[in-house]
């Protein structure tokens, strides 16, 4: 984006100076102009916006102070440089307390005249980019693409009244019902949204490279240490930090944790000094963590510390009536993405999608959604480009066993890999989750690549 | 641009001549137009100001429209005085953007100025960068942004050091200056 060049208003009741300053100004290529008056430049200023006002601090009528206090009435932004002479360096002062951005004292150097004023424009140009950058985080917002039923209206309810304070949080809901996409938007709500938002998925990583990602290392602290590292928790100073499968966290990093939590305190790896961090927590899980804590594998004084404020996604199917319009907006999302010109659902397709349990919830959902649109030939998409559908929808939900959470993942996963014939890679992708991950979970299922 | 403007230069106050013929030379090979040095003088002693030992620029601007040049002339005053604009300490020259007349002072852009030993060469070529800045602007063209064209805007005399006695492409083009010798840089920064 290119950007405009500021203008300059130069008020001065001696014409010499008037032209001395517009004359420079205008071959530094500033659009320039002048007034006489401190009546006069308002009179100016109230048919167009000046970035930065040069003012006289001495002039009959309306003196550079008063006109100063005028603009600032009307716009604060506007950069006043007030002009003086050595005599009245004090009244310069004065001006500078009521908001003045900077004074110069004649005759002055050329040099720092041209320095006041290119600061003076560099201040408004950050200002102006700020906002532009604030506008575009703004838009850039996630959208909660979960749905706008009964359930879903709760959830934004509570996000939005936690989104204010810094309390922690426990986002809670089945795999791919848009947790993380909760703790978006918590972020992007809250005080902290111009901090960073620093996710870790907890069970992505071993004990030893998840307490060094948590709370970093100094060099040499182990083997590979070659260079001092920032954790996961320094780098969410001043933002949130959002702890993905905090279910899967082992002990010796949970104590470590809950006092980092705590005290918001942390040291490094292989470190002695005590680093102050300011965050807040956001944690998600799909794990009953109540259960865990019954088991002793989970620690009852971490699950109360991350459990103060709770918000529980409810899965897909217990919300039918989000079905069709999340399917609806992924169909447009992907269509126009790939540009392709399905515009919507058959009601044939419509109906299966009704019926089906969608276990993987909304990422199954819209993954559906992109392999129907990349089979479609047509405008519309059929239940023939939904073939994953038509192999468990609740009618044959078959074995009351196979509805376990366990069992469906375990049966989404294996499906997904076998639609990418057990490339682990693409598998994780679809999945929407790390090969790491996808490799543990291939490992508790006891799934195995095909040989031969 | 394709006007045949053609440079006067004219001394104000004592300049050493060889200073005047080294200038126009240099000038004349870098515009490829006429560039003839007036056989009058203009006296400063009018434009002195002795509370501030100066001597006033845009005086001396309006006495070097006088007589009127004539159309196509760019007359250019090259003085060894120290020059000032009311508001300002001083500069190093001035001109009227789009107009006729330019002013390039030597005074303050000599190496000794800053306690340096004197250098003739850097004199010189300080000189000339200065007054083709000062054409530059009489030939309307403003504040370059590229670090070494004439026209980059040079608040020290080390800063026009940094620049060369020539045009960038943008700007030669603009005043209808040959574009001469390998550029360098980008520029468009």
């Amino acid at each position: 984006m290119k950007q405009r060049e500021p203008n300059l208003l130069i008020v001065d009741d001696e014409l010499h100076v008037r032209e001395s300053l517009g004359h420079w100004f205008s071959e530094d290529g500033y659009e320039v102009a002048t007034a006489s008056s401190g009546k006069e430049a308002l009179a100016v200023l109230g048919r167009q916006h000046f970035d930065v006002v040069i003012t006289d601090i001495k002039m009959p009528g309306m003196d550079g102070i008063e006109l100063q206090r005028r603009i600032h009435e009307t716009d604060p932004d506007v950069a006043v440089v007030v002009i003086t002479a050595y005599a009245s360096v004090s009244t310069a002062v004065q001006a500078l307390k009521e908001g003045a951005y900077d004074y110069l004292v004649k005759p002055f150097d050329p040099e720092e005249l041209s320095r006041v004023v290119e600061k003076a424009c560099e201040k408004i140009r950050l200002a102006e980019e700020n906002v532009a950058l604030k506008q575009q985080i703004a838009s850039a917002a996630p959208k909660l693409v979960i749905g706008k039923s009964r359930e879903m209206e709760r959830v934004m309810e509570l996000v939005e009244s936690v989104a204010a304070t810094d309390a922690t949080v426990l986002v809670r809901g089945e795999s791919g019902t848009g947790k993380e996409l909760v703790a978006r938007l918590i972020h992007t709500q809250s005080p902290r949204a111009f901090g960073p938002m620093v996710s870790i998925n907890c069970g992505a990583l071993p004990e030893g490279i998840l307490e060094s990602e948590l709370f970093g290392h100094e060099k040499g602290s182990f083997t590979g240490a070659a260079g001092q590292r920032k954790g996961k928790l320094e780098l969410a100073d001043g933002g949130t930090l959002f702890l993905d499968e905090i279910g899967e966290i082992p002990s010796k990093v949970q104590v470590e944790l809950l006092r980092a939590l705590e005290d918001h305190k942390i040291t490094r790896v292989g470190g002695n000094q005590e680093i102050k961090v300011d965050f807040r927590v956001i944690c998600a899980t799909n794990r009953d963590l109540e259960e865990a804590v019954r088991e002793g594998t989970f620690r009852e004084d971490l699950y109360y510390r991350i459990n103060v404020f709770e918000i529980d996604i409810p899965p897909l199917r217990e919300r039918p009536e989000d079905i069709l319009p999340i399917a609806e907006h992924f169909l447009k999302k992907f269509s126009s993405a790939m540009g392709r010109g399905v515009t919507c659902l058959s009601p044939g397709a419509r109906e299966m999608m009704l019926r089906y349990e969608w276990p993987g919830n909304v990422r199954e959902l819209a993954n559906a959604v992109e392999r129907a649109l990349v089979v479609c030939r047509g405008i519309e998409i059929e239940p023939l480009h939904l073939p994953i559908l038509t192999r468990n929808t609740s009618q044959d939900a078959g074995d009351p066993d196979d509805l376990s959470m366990q069992a469906i993942e375990k049966k989404h996963i294996l499906r997904v890999l076998k639609l990418h014939e057990f490339n682990v890679t693409h598998t994780a992708k679809t999945l929407e989750i790390d090969r790491v991950t996808l490799y543990n979970k291939m490992r508790k299922y006891g799934i195995e690549r095909p040989t031969g | 641009m394709s006007q045949p403007w053609q440079v006067e230069l004219v001394g104000i106050g004592s300049v050493v001549p060889s200073l005047l013929r080294t200038l126009r030379e240099d000038l004349a090979g870098i515009l490829v137009r006429p560039v003839w040095i007036s056989t009058s003088h203009i006296d400063p002693m009018p434009f002195f100001d002795p509370r501030r030992g100066q001597y006033a620029a845009h005086s001396i601007l309006e006495r070097l429209l006088q007589p009127p040049p004539k159309e196509n002339v760019q007359r250019i005053g090259i003085t060894e005085l120290d020059l000032f604009l009311p508001v300002f300490t001083h500069v190093f020259g001035a001109a009227q953007l789009g107009g006729p007349v330019g002013l390039a002072s030597l005074y303050r852009l000599r190496p000794e100025f800053e306690g340096s030993l004197p250098d003739l060469d850097r004199t010189h070529e300080r000189l000339l960068k200065e007054v083709l800045h000062e054409l530059g602007h009489t030939l309307a063209l403003i504040h370059c942004r590229i670090p070494w064209c004439a026209m980059g805007a040079s608040r020290l005399p080390g800063h026009v050091d940094l620049k060369d006695s020539a045009f960038c492409n943008p700007c030669a083009d603009r005043i209808g200056v040959p574009i001469n010798g390998l550029q360098l840089f980008d520029e468009n920064p």
